[in-house]
């Protein structure tokens, strides 16, 4: 799943949004072919990516999540899982643990497809949910494919208790160095008070098989920093895991993902390489996102001069 | 044993003064016992194996849940502008390309329906090729959306790392072995499949398109591979204007100008006698910080500050 993806998601669900004017809730409706995609994801992660000795069967992974398909969209507690979670869970590499928030498409980017972490993402349970949306009707059986509920809806429904389920599964198999991305750039704070991360992720790390907690804040490239290491809401966090007793650390810009996200912005001045620097000139400043360092150069000369 | 009499058998009795007629029925029993016992296992193996053997990794496990999987994954969340496919016509059509068949025959016309189910357009100027530089090439199009290498179209992302091949015996997948393209035969149903989806791929492209080719080895341009056998010449110079060439090194090592070398002009050369300009550029910025992040230690992979 790529940008584009989610892109094409976001358009479609406005689409959707401004076309069925009648839609019950505010959520994406559940994915089309939902038992087939589960099916071939359980299907080649058991052949691809990390089969299982005793062997996996998907059918009965199937079934297990289907329970939740015949409930009252607003009444799927994250218990409703447990059986899916016990058939589909499996252990964690250690140091391989990344939790983060707002912060998706790169965490995934990054990850490498659990080769270089394994967020919940790529972990079983969490591949099988991962992009996909689900939900009975609210006053009939089958699938309602125009909308599902939201937190703003009601709590309990079927996809939120699903990622509060996977996210304490992961948060209690993950060990040794645990590190955490969250984005300097979101105007409502790096870390969210109130989250998956906050309620049921941080609550479920296991003490004595965590070595430390890493938090990498990253800054989106050219965009204001709206918090970074020991400020705001980060500074809630580094505070929150001190009384908790963890050893931690704190980085901005952790340069292995902060080279990831210059991909898509490489001529921007704070993109430049010292390889590139020393082979070429620095670019102009109105290369790319110039725009918004000359706009401002151009207000302040106009008003020097008028002065 | 001196005991010559013909008694009835009782305990003491010793076993060799058993009748000829025992005898035989006792040799024919066991006889026949043992050819069992020889025939069974053997009868199961072969029964349980009865396809033919290759030298090739066998068809992957639970191959046609994965591809259907992939079918609507890609069809209703990647590329939702093509949720009119239809998933399940797709998978029959991809099967029936080499069930049932001798998979060292297969040739492109046993693909052509799934082609046709299949078809999509990639938008001008946005082909990616890539040769001896997967990994890379790949990382590049999931972060940047919009570029399609093979694998990001429909049937590239259904097949990307499968296996699979079919027995003229029998109706299913031979999960054991498949043939090898080297060691057994070059038509072999996987081989075939990605000539002919490579052939499609490069017929479609059009504009200005790019290659990822790999500086850090003798032949960067390799006239054997995918790419230099089908690609290369099936491109349409009537829609395609340019080929720009990104070649990367590995990280750390000497700075060498690939561009200019002689396996990269052969590829120039080629384009030319086809009307198709080249350009090429060493260490394409954002590939290069892409191979930072795998590698980020080197001074290269620094910041200006």
């Amino acid at each position: 799943m790529t940008a584009r993806g989610l892109t094409h998601s976001l358009l479609l669900l406005l689409v959707v949004v401004a076309g069925a004017a009648g839609a019950r809730w505010r959520g994406e409706g559940t994915t089309r072919h939902l038992q087939s995609i589960i099916l071939g994801r359980c299907a080649e992660y058991d052949a691809l990516v990390n089969p299982d000795p005793r062997g996996r069967n998907c059918t009965a992974i199937w079934e297990a999540f289907k329970v939740v398909l015949v409930k009252d969209p607003c009444s799927v507690l994250p218990s409703d899982y447990d059986r899916f979670i016990d058939l589909s869970r499996h252990s964690i590499p250690r140091d391989k643990s990344l939790f983060w928030e707002n912060n998706h498409l790169l965490v995934t980017s990054y990850s490498e497809n659990g080769l270089r972490f394994l967020p919940l993402c790529s972990v079983l349970y969490g591949r099988i949910g991962d992009f996909l949306s689900w939900c009975r009707q609210e006053n009939a059986s089958g699938l309602d494919y125009q909308s599902c509920p939201t937190s703003e809806d009601c709590e309990n429904n079927a996809v939120d208790s699903f990622w509060k389920r996977a996210s304490m599964q992961y948060a209690r198999e993950s060990s040794g160095v645990i590190s955490v991305m969250l984005n300097g750039s979101e105007p409502s704070g790096a870390y969210p008070v109130k989250g998956f991360f906050a309620d049921f992720e941080i609550p479920y790390f296991q003490k004595d098989k965590i070595t430390r907690i890493e938090i990498w804040v990253m800054h989106e490239i050219g965009k204001p920093k709206v918090e970074s290491c020991g400020e705001g809401t980060v500074k809630i966090l580094e505070e929150r895991l001190k009384k908790m007793g963890f050893q931690y650390s704190c980085i901005n810009d952790h340069l292995p993902v902060k080279l990831l996200k210059c991909v898509d912005h490489s001529t921007h001045p704070d993109c430049v390489l010292n390889s590139a620097a020393a082979s070429r000139e620095i670019p102009p400043l109105w290369a790319e996102h110039g725009a918004s360092h000359i706009v401002p150069l151009l207000v302040a000369l106009a008003s020097a001069v008028h002065m | 044993m001196a005991n010559h009499r013909f008694s009835s058998v009782s305990e003491e009795e010793p076993c060799c003064d058993i009748s000829k007629k025992t005898k035989i029925c006792l040799c024919v029993f066991f006889g026949l016992l043992i050819a069992v016992i020889i025939a069974v296992p053997v009868g199961i193996l072969m029964w349980r194996h009865p396809l033919k053997e290759w030298k090739g990794k066998g068809t992957t496990a639970h191959f046609y849940e994965i591809l259907l999987g992939r079918c609507y994954t890609y069809t209703q969340i990647v590329r939702p502008e093509l949720g009119h496919k239809d998933c399940q016509k797709i998978g029959k059509a991809f099967t029936t390309a080499f069930l049932s068949k001798d998979p060292c025959s297969c040739t492109e016309q046993d693909y052509q329906p799934l082609l046709e189910l299949t078809a999509q357009t990639v938008p001008c100027n946005k082909t990616l090729f890539w040769s001896k530089s997967s990994e890379l090439a790949h990382d590049y199009t999931r972060v940047q959306g919009d570029l399609f290498t093979l694998e990001d179209t429909l049937l590239g992302y259904m097949a990307d790392g499968l296996k699979w091949c079919g027995d003229p015996r029998s109706s299913e997948m031979n999960y054991q072995s498949c043939p090898d393209r080297r060691e057994d035969c070059s038509n072999n149903s996987f081989s075939v499949f990605w000539n002919a989806v490579s052939k499609r791929f490069a017929e479609d492209a059009c504009g200005v398109v790019h290659v990822v080719l790999n500086g850090s080895i003798s032949n960067t341009f390799d006239e054997r591979s995918t790419f230099g056998r089908v690609e290369v010449f099936n491109l349409r110079p009537e829609k395609v204007h340019q080929l720009q060439a990104w070649v990367m090194h590995d990280i750390g090592s000497v700075h060498s100008d690939s561009c200019s070398s002689s396996s990269v002009n052969n590829l120039k050369r080629i384009l030319k006698e086809r009307s198709i300009a080249f350009s090429c550029q060493n260490n394409y910025g954002p590939i290069r910080l892409l191979q930072c992040v795998k590698s980020p230690e080197p001074s290269s992979c620094r910041f200006y500050v």
